[in-house]
């Protein structure tokens, strides 16, 4: 929607000063924009302010009043700053992931090698584990320290490109795969990467090639399955902070940082031509090449893109606990990611950072807390924590049996799976979704200004009809725009 | 819908082709060969197609028509023989194998098609169909989408109003918003070619474009057809069944059986060919 008010203005510019000056242009709008919504969709609008304000505030909240009630006094037991940070963290993840199962619709079960190479990425260039050389460089170590300390902010763009050159290197060899073969080609590569890492602790090797001779000796490349620790934690110089575990809510705030540049991007790159090829790709691969798409370019962008996420997210991570290890990176993390994007709602971003929000606070707040009662009650009882997997099993089953689009479904798979063939069933498939906000909008109306919104009620059928399908059209215009 | 209502519309001038210079031959297929193991699909084919011109390609089910359009398209390569359009090779010949340009290649060479079973991105709107087809023309990068740089910004502006422009001129401009899946059959159809247009095409292949259409829809199309190819410069190459269509609109007639041509020529000729008649045509020549 904010193109549009710059389309109005028209001038696009040219190089960087035109882009400063058009992000300069829609930050200007912002106000515009927010009182827009407000007329439009007041009580959309309302709820989500409050939410997001919640949200933003919420590590705030929780280390000031909450803290001491968290694991305790409510039912639900609240998340901690830690649980928030790998909310952070697992978003980015879905996001990427939902590039490129969600988007591109190539299905991705070895998504967590990406999510290692970030960490590893860190762990290599901001640790100690080099030790017999010292390159420090704006980091917050003292010069001549053993091995490579480099800042996250340089980290964090080599993670993108090494993880993302790993995921066109893994998809140069998909591209001709489909579905269950494309999934366990993935699944072959989620594996290979974190075992690489357990097993290059100790590498000795003699190549000769000609003149050339490279030789090693016990070479500890990736510090085995002990990984590698500690690992430098983000450091921002000028406001002296570090975002480490014991930072109380500084790191979460630093994931929200990220998470909103990748929530950016995804949804820029969504409303592209590139977003469009990718649709088209998961569509029919076939017409898209006849209409000039190069589907090998755009799928590997795909992966390439999408990996860098993870890297981002792996990278964090790391810098975050301050240590990893191969074992961070196994199978089951993939399907958690996969499973968050599914259940949240494959192909929207925001249905995915739901799941990853959701999903993340049942694994590590949720089930770890019923674990603990149930262990005081029954000390005998299995610990529910563990069954981990069986209750997102069960969930997802439940998911495909009642909602299989997921909470927040993506407009076109929920119409897709829905079977909708005609305008009618799409558009009362639509309404369907949106009916409840609809519901909630009169009531709110009334709320808010009674005599107003009595007189707005009961239009000629006519009318209303008219209303109606405005109302539809402006849905589908919106699901375009956002 | 009537296309022919359309008629005042200004056509979109963005779209034309550069004008064609000589007047020569757009496409020129010589000796095209396609094997599926040992059935012999097309059989040593020349086929050339005229600048300007709507040649349409006939013949019985299983003649190999299709498997013509996909080897032009660049879907199939040919077992042997070469395709040429527009002065550029389609099938080159390295080290003894032959290797066709891919189908993406192919359509930012020039060449746009529909296909005979609609193949149109269901769940994507309209006017992103046809968004799509524009595809191969434009130039931003993914850094660019990433970043909503001005160029692109500029760039997604320019596209969206060309695809409204080709929606206008399919009459689809009210349904932009629709889902593609969500349309009428006859829409779909003409959607469909509004999405070749949009890769700016120099040849446009219609596969059996009237297929499932009733008379009046399926003479709306074809006057649609003429249009295209005298506002738009288009050289059209169309595979029909509907003989009326074929003998109405058709400048030139190319009749496939068994993979070989059996006939060629202007549509009154074609039709007066014992062979084609034998073949193919029989009733149908007599009864018009």
């Amino acid at each position: 929607m904010t193109t549009v008010t710059v389309k109005d203005q028209d001038p696009y510019g040219h190089g960087i000063g035109g882009w400063l000056s058009h992000v300069g242009a829609v930050l200007a709008d912002l106000p515009t924009t927010y009182r827009r919504e407000l007329t439009l969709h007041r009580r959309r609008t309302i709820s989500l302010t409050v939410l997001v304000i919640l949200l933003v505030t919420y590590p705030i909240l929780n280390s000031a009043f909450l803290a001491g009630f968290s694991r305790t006094v409510f039912p639900l037991p609240l998340p901690d700053d830690t649980v928030v940070t790998f909310m952070m963290i697992f978003g980015i993840m879905a996001i990427g992931l939902n590039i490129v199962a969600g988007f591109a619709g190539l299905l991705d079960l070895g998504y967590v090698a990406f999510y290692a190479l970030g960490a590893y990425t860190a762990a290599f260039l901001a640790s100690s584990h080099w030790g017999s050389i010292s390159i420090v460089f704006l980091a917050n170590v003292a010069p001549g320290f053993p091995g490579i300390h480099l800042p996250f902010w340089i980290i964090v763009p080599v993670a993108i490109l090494v993880a993302g050159t790993f995921g066109a290197l893994l998809g140069a060899p998909t591209l001709r795969l489909r579905g269950d073969y494309l999934a366990i080609v993935t699944l072959g590569f989620g594996e290979i990467v974190p075992v690489v890492f357990r097993n290059l602790a100790d590498v000795t090797f003699n190549f000769s090639l000609g003149p050339i001779n490279i030789a090693a000796q016990h070479l500890n490349l990736t510090g085995g399955s002990l990984g590698i620790n500690p690992i430098d934690a983000p450091f921002l110089p000028f406001a002296d902070i570090t975002f480490n575990a014991s930072a109380g809510y500084a790191p979460v705030y630093l994931g929200m940082f990220l998470l909103v540049i990748a929530i950016l991007f995804a949804r820029n790159l969504e409303r592209s031509r590139i977003g469009r090829a990718w649709m088209a790709i998961r569509e029919d691969e076939l017409a898209a090449e006849m209409m000039g798409v190069n589907t090998i370019r755009t799928k590997l962008l795909a992966f390439a893109l999408g990996a860098s996420f993870a890297g981002v997210a792996g990278s964090l991570q790391a810098s975050y606990l301050g240590a990893t290890t191969s074992d961070f990176f196994t199978f089951s993390t993939s399907i958690l990611v996969l499973i968050m994007v599914i259940l949240g709602g494959i192909g929207n971003i925001w249905g995915v950072l739901l799941g990853a929000v959701a999903l993340t606070y049942v694994d590590k707040t949720f089930l770890p807390y019923i674990g603990q009662q149930v262990q005081q009650i029954a000390p005998s009882f299995p610990n529910p924590a563990q069954f981990n997997f069986l209750l997102f099993g069960v969930i997802l089953v439940a998911m495909m049996r009642f909602r299989p689009e997921g909470f927040l479904p993506n407009r076109q798979r929920a119409a897709e799976l829905a079977g909708a063939h005609t305008q009618a069933e799409v558009e009362a498939k639509v309404d369907e979704i949106v009916a409840v906000d609809a519901e909630a909008e009169v009531e709110a109306a009334i709320e808010a200004d009674p005599i107003a919104a009595l007189e707005n009620l009961g239009p000629p059928p006519g009318q209303a009809e008219a209303s109606g399908d405005a109302r539809a059209a402006e849905t589908i215009d919106e699901a375009k725009d956002l | 819908m009537s296309l022919s209502e359309t008629g005042g519309q200004p056509a979109a001038n963005a779209l034309v082709p550069p004008a064609a210079g000589d007047a020569g031959m757009l496409v020129r297929s010589r000796g095209v060969t396609k094997r599926f193991g040992g059935l012999v699909a097309v059989n040593a084919v020349d086929f050339d197609i005229p600048r300007g011109a709507i040649v349409s390609l006939i013949g019985p089910n299983g003649a190999g028509k299709t498997t013509f359009f996909n080897m032009i398209t660049g879907f199939y390569t040919p077992t042997s023989g070469s395709i040429e359009f527009d002065g550029n090779p389609i099938v080159v010949k390295r080290r003894n194998r032959i290797k066709s340009l891919r189908p993406h290649e192919v359509a930012a060479l020039g060449i746009g098609r529909t296909f005979q079973n609609i193949r149109l991105f269901g769940t994507m709107t309209a006017l992103d169909n046809v968004r799509l087809g524009a595809n191969v023309h434009l130039k931003s990068h993914w850094w660019d989408a990433a970043l909503r740089t001005p160029g692109m910004l500029r760039e997604e502006a320019e596209n969206r109003e060309a695809s409204m422009e080709l929606l206008r001129l399919v009459n689809l401009e009210d349904r932009a918003h629709a889902w593609a899946r969500s349309l009428p059959y006859g829409d779909q159809r003409r959607l469909e070619i509004a999405r070749a247009l949009a890769t700016r095409p120099k040849l446009l292949l219609l596969d059996e474009p009237t297929a499932g259409m009733n008379a009046s829809e399926t003479r709306d199309l074809t006057d649609f057809i003429r249009r295209l190819r005298s506002e738009l410069n288009l050289t059209i190459l169309l595979i029909e069944h509907d003989m009326r269509v074929v003998m109405g609109i058709s400048d030139r007639v190319t009749v496939l059986d068994y993979g070989q041509v059996i006939a060629e020529g202007t549509p009154v000729d074609v039709r007066r060919n014992p062979k084609v008649i034998e073949a193919y045509l029989g009733r149908g020549a007599t009864d018009t």
